[in-house]
């Protein structure tokens, strides 16, 4: 049984890095630009989520859908007025352009929230089945997390908005030769990057003490799953994530836990060498 | 241009006679503080204990050098959590801003390296926040350590568990890859093997460890009596609620030095139910301080009105380090580095925070370890006998 509980743990944290980097991947693989303020967008999202619900008293269910329409806002600004201004410089700009806001962003969380921990302490109990604990609080986010991502994907997929983001990924000049306004639709990618970024964000307040610091955790694992999975793509966000969540699991296992965070930089520089494209990317996204 | 005249007429005469003669007025400390970053919490603690230390010091008058009132003044930067950058800023408190005396960055490992650069200089710097031995074997002249050496606490631990919970034969320890957490973890395994239980998992973990749920379910597996896991308060709260996650249940869970912040509990409420740690002070030890706050209780009282809440070790160690300080300067009648740190080398200091005696490697080496436990949601002491105010209970709370 005890194989069963590391495959299950490897699983629930691969949930959760899914969720945390199919953001990161969308605004990468669409406007080419690495976001190095979604680490701090998932930390705003988690302290948005704390606040509503211990100090302004609200219920989870009003909290979080609150905070992904306010972080989709603040994203979706962001690009309007900053990043369409440079978005045709090269990828550099735009990476130390990010780099300043989350320097930006991160400090005031910390000055606004400091660094002790905070955790929405919540006492659902756990399912367990066949010697297997499973955390209802981890399913519950889980499935938050993962129907958020399937809607993503249906949106990609299937919407008006969605099918004119994927024309943009795939060739921004005939996109606009075929009428679709460019800075929106960089605009309404980055805010669905900051929406995805505020729902992992919530999800982290129920599983973690939360701190300032944590963004650049989640930023590197962002980095990593992308480069797994393939830019761009939510399957490919949820492939890498599963993956990275059990190569972790499993590297805790064999090697001991020291190891557990080289592990995932170990396989990023395998796939990267391998598979440029991602483990289920297409190829031209390398 | 007027104008312009007029200001570098005032700037020069300002340069000239005004600056020298504030400067002599006032003594000034130097503090590398980790304000940002993963120490960022410990920073902010820190920056408290001297913050509080600094304005009794200066309500008295300020320091009394020879029989002359200066007051007190810190010099701080944000080091960022970064161990170079706490390098380069002991080095321009040292160079740029002329401080005479330093109060050490946080932490073992960045109290080690600044050491290095206050040695060099021949700067007495008093460290708030370095248990590891390691830090004082340099045989440095210079560096003055508040906390008293890890083995101390661990021994203590280790002998309390023995007499109070005989059951217990078997211990897992689990540690943060961080020069503290590593010896202090290194320390309770020489005690416990030689108290005679059987260490049946040891192992560290990396920083920035995101998932503990599957070295939980290995140490499940062993059956421990006992889990020591060490490391920053963040991890602690996670390790903590994930043992409840995969259903780990032992009798005994020490934790350093997470339980010991009020933040701990409210970040696992039920959870901190019987998490014992271990500590180098509290606000009951009972100690006279004749110079500065009158007791442990008083210090905690004048603590709690300005930051709304208790002192733990850490602030009352930050604020002892810059007492012990001024101590050795009022003692010494002179800010001469040499005749201070001959003092400070001398000297048995008693303060709140206990007696302070710096040993031969310059490490405080009095004092009694402290072994406590949460108990209804607050601190309780169980050891030593004369600080004690309740007996160990075996058991943390089951999985919900």
């Amino acid at each position: 049984m005890a194989l069963g509980q590391y495959l299950v743990n490897g699983l629930l944290q691969g949930g959760l890095y899914a969720c945390l980097a199919v953001g990161f991947s969308l605004v990468w693989g669409v406007l080419n630009v690495v976001n190095m303020l979604h680490g701090s967008l998932v930390v705003l999202g988690a302290y948005f989520t704390l606040y509503g619900v211990q100090q302004m008293g609200l219920p989870l269910y009003l909290v979080v859908p609150a905070v992904c329409v306010a972080l989709f806002l603040f994203g979706y600004a962001i690009q309007r007025s900053l990043l369409n201004r440079v978005m045709a410089q090269p990828i550099l700009i735009t990476l130390t352009l990010t780099f300043g806001l989350d320097l930006i962003v991160n400090n005031l969380i910390l000055h606004v929230f400091s660094a002790t921990p905070r955790s929405l302490v919540t006492d659902f109990g756990a399912l367990e089945f066949l010697g297997i604990r499973i955390p209802v609080v981890r399913i519950g986010g889980m499935l938050v997390a993962g129907l958020l991502t399937l809607l993503l994907y249906w949106l990609l997929r299937h919407s008006r908005i969605g099918r004119a983001i994927i024309a943009v990924r795939m060739d921004r000049h005939a996109a606009a030769l075929m009428g679709i306004r460019i800075p929106q639709i960089y605009a309404l990618t980055f805010g669905i990057g900051a929406f995805m970024a505020a729902a992992a964000g919530c999800a982290v307040a129920l599983i973690y003490p939360v701190t300032p610091m944590m963004s650049g955790v989640f930023l590197g694992k962002a980095f990593v799953i992308c480069v797994l999975g393939g830019l761009g793509s939510v399957p490919g966000a949820i492939v890498g994530g599963v993956v990275l969540g059990l190569v972790e699991g499993i590297g805790t296992l064999v090697l001991g836990p020291q190891w557990a965070t080289s592990m995932g930089f170990l396989l990023m520089m395998g796939v990267i060498v391998l598979f440029p494209a991602g483990l289920a990317g297409r190829k031209g996204y390398e | 241009m007027t104008r312009l005249k007029i200001v570098l007429a005032a700037a020069s005469l300002a340069m000239m006679g005004t600056v020298p003669a504030l400067a002599q007025e006032t003594l000034r400390f130097g503090a590398p503080l980790a304000l940002t970053g993963p120490l960022a919490d410990a920073g902010a603690k820190a920056k408290q204990g001297y913050d509080i230390c600094v304005s009794a010091v200066n309500a008295k008058g300020g320091v009394d050098v020879g029989g002359k009132k200066r007051k007190l003044e810190l010099v701080e930067y944000d080091y960022q959590s970064e161990t170079n950058r706490a390098v380069q800023i002991v080095q321009r408190l040292i160079n740029v801003d002329k401080v005479p005396f330093l109060l050490a960055p946080y932490g073992s490992g960045d109290t080690k390296a600044t050491a290095v650069v206050a040695e060099r200089y021949g700067v007495p710097m008093v460290a708030a926040s370095a248990a590891t031995k390691s830090v004082f074997d340099q045989n440095f002249q210079n560096l003055f350590g508040i906390l008293f050496p890890n083995s101390m606490i661990t021994e203590g631990e280790v002998a309390y568990y023995k007499k109070n919970a005989p059951d217990v034969k078997r211990v897992a320890v689990l540690a943060l890859n961080s020069l503290f957490p590593k010896a202090i973890a290194g320390d309770l395994v020489e005690s416990a093997k030689s108290h005679g239980y059987e260490v049946v998992f040891n192992t560290i973990y990396s920083p920035d460890t995101t998932d503990f749920s599957n070295v939980l379910t290995q140490i499940k597996a062993l059956k421990p009596d006992w889990i020591y896991a060490t490391g920053y308060t963040q991890d602690l709260i996670l390790i903590r609620r994930q043992m409840a996650d995969v259903g780990v249940d032992v009798k005994i869970l020490t934790m350093t030095a997470g339980p010991a912040y009020p933040e701990f509990a409210d970040n696992v409420k039920a959870l901190a139910e019987n998490v014992t740690t271990n500590s180098w002070w509290h606000q009951n030890a009972g100690y006279k301080d004749d110079f500065l706050f009158g007791s442990s209780l008083k210090y905690n009282e004048a603590f709690r009105e300005r930051f709304k809440r208790d002192a733990t070790y850490l602030e009352a160690a930050a604020t002892v380090s810059c007492e012990t300080l001024v101590m050795a300067i009022e003692a010494a009648k002179s800010i001469s580095a040499d005749a201070v740190r001959q003092v400070l080398h001398e000297k048995k200091f008693e303060t709140f925070y206990g007696p302070v005696q710096f040993g031969k490697a310059g490490q405080n080496d009095v004092n009694a370890a402290l072994v406590m436990q949460i108990q209804k949601g607050k601190l309780v002491v169980l050891a030593p006998e004369n600080l004690k105010q309740g007996t160990l209970a075996i058991g943390v709370p089951p999985a919900p």
